[in-house]
């Protein structure tokens, strides 16, 4: 089998050391933090070692790949941990009589609730969404279809393409953070007690 | 949104679906993200929006049916042969003569389906599957989800089917593709078939007792070999994997047995080598946790692995 410009795996960690400042630049820019980028190139220094073997394509955009759903991920469970703490909090604000007999939050359960939620929300946003966006959108992300392939269905440019698909991911960016889905942004819903996290007690 | 942030909103678009491509410009990217702190925010809001789109794909993808598909020529076709075991089991289809560079779009919801092509090559679409017929010659295939197909060899055409970012062609065989958006897996039991893909470099001939699993968002591509009686088993109620990914697992899971598995992002690299049997979805979910010694839990009418402690 030819391999071309396949890479082994086992080269992988050797990529990274030889990237190591682009990809920890990379990092710092897209968490916005230096001292998280360190900790987040060494996670990725770890899973690049760990990958199962097999060849990779292109060893730097994979690396560069990896690095930026490290970033994700953590923003993803970052946001959700504090979007718990947020609803645990409302809770308690609605029923304070009842707090003592509350338990501490159970992940599980409100996670539950939180997805069910969550995919209701995304449901009701593609539906409002215009047609042509809603098209593009569920083409590319349920069918799978490239940008290329939804341009030649829908008959029109591939620019065209992302047009839509702008208009529809702001669309839904919109909906989501009117219900406090960003809530590790910054500038927003950031709770003004700090310390109050899931084990945290109510303010008198 | 003001006109400036509907711009920076417009640019980390398509910066993010760049991303997904092998000539993404990384270093453009990081250049575009230190220029001003808005562009990291904006970005970040990007991605978090598509990673729930794709979270929740299972519960959103019926949507697609209603909606994306619905613009597509439809229409209803004469079942064949009622009445036997097998068709019972698998609607058969006949796909009569097309109209020039029409489309055809057939889907399957829990069931699975034969589709005969007009030149005698048969393919059975997996449930929850979605298969295109298209091009002049109607040779351009396209494919989201499973099938299993049986190419008649003819030298005077060549069919293509796209599955994801890759496209196989060369085709007078047997074998079976899977195509999500999160892996593309083709296994050959007969035959040779050919893999394109931008991001594959040269092009990988497969052929019989051999597969290829295709990860499209870290570009990352395995070849290794299968047993061919492996090969399209779902057809027979059983899936069997070595070292396969547990999201692989999962989706695989929600399309053959009809049950929805879902696990921190920590496990879904997790390797799972065995086989499954999916007469019983909810069994087979309970013989894969117990085989990779993960918790089991349930909620929301969906089960949860999770590692345990």
């Amino acid at each position: 089998m030819e391999e071309g410009s396949i890479t082994a795996n086992a080269g992988l960690a050797g990529l990274l050391a030889a990237h190591r400042a682009e990809l920890l630049r990379f990092l710092a820019a897209r968490s916005g933090d230096a001292g998280e980028a360190e900790d987040l190139l060494q996670e990725l220094w770890l899973k690049a070692s760990l990958t199962a073997a097999g060849p990779v394509a292109n060893g730097r955009a994979y690396l560069f790949r990896m690095a930026n759903n490290l970033v994700l991920d953590r923003s993803r469970e970052r946001q959700r941990a504090m979007r718990r703490d947020r609803d645990w909090l409302e809770r308690n604000e609605a029923a304070p009589a009842a707090v003592e007999a509350m338990a501490d939050p159970s992940p599980g359960a409100d996670a539950g609730l939180i997805e069910a939620e969550e995919a209701d929300l995304l449901r009701q946003a593609i539906m409002s969404l215009p047609h042509g966006a809603r098209r593009a959108l569920l083409m590319y992300r349920f069918e799978g279809l490239g940008q290329a392939e939804i341009a030649r269905v829908m008959g029109i440019s591939r620019s065209g393409v992302e047009k839509h698909l702008a208009v529809a991911m702001r669309h839904l960016r919109q909906k989501l953070a009117d219900c406090g889905f960003f809530v590790a942004a910054p500038s927003q819903h950031r709770e003004p007690a700090g310390g109050l996290g899931p084990h945290g007690k109510n303010k008198p | 949104m003001t006109g400036a942030d509907e711009t920076i909103f417009a640019t980390a678009v398509t910066w993010h679906l760049a991303t997904q491509r092998d000539d993404m410009d990384w270093d453009g990217f990081t250049a575009w993200l230190e220029a001003d702190p808005q562009h990291r925010t904006i970005y970040g809001e990007v991605a978090l929006t598509d990673a729930a789109l794709e979270r929740h794909a299972d519960r959103l993808a019926p949507l697609s049916e209603a909606y994306a598909s619905s613009t597509l020529p439809r229409r209803t076709w004469p079942l064949w042969a009622g009445g036997t075991v097998a068709a019972a089991l698998a609607a058969v289809l006949l796909v009569p003569q097309f109209i020039a560079g029409r489309s055809e779009t057939f889907t399957t919801e829990s069931t699975q389906r034969k589709i005969a092509l007009a030149d005698g090559s048969s393919v059975l679409l997996a449930p929850h599957s979605r298969l295109t017929v298209s091009g002049r010659h109607k040779d351009e295939l396209a494919l989201a989800g499973g099938a299993y197909f049986e190419i008649r060899h003819d030298p005077q055409r060549s069919l293509t089917i796209r599955a994801n970012e890759l496209e196989i062609g060369d085709i007078g065989t047997r074998f079976e593709v899977q195509a999500t958006d999160r892996a593309v897996r083709v296994e050959v039991s007969e035959g040779q078939v050919e893999v394109r893909g931008d991001a594959l470099g040269d092009p990988v001939e497969l052929a019989a007792g051999h597969r290829i699993l295709f990860d499209p968002a870290h570009g990352l591509a395995m070849v290794a070999s299968v047993a061919a009686s492996d090969v399209g088993e779902w057809r027979e109620g059983r899936l069997t994997y070595d070292a396969a990914p547990l999201a692989l697992v999962a989706s695989d899971l929600a399309r053959y047995a009809g049950v929805g598995v879902t696990m921190p992002p920590a496990l879904a690299g997790r390797r799972f080598s065995g086989t499954l049997s999916i007469k019983d979805g909810n069994a087979a979910v309970r013989d894969l946790s117990q085989l990779m010694g993960l918790e089991l839990s349930r909620d929301a009418g969906a089960y949860r692995l999770s590692d345990p402690g």
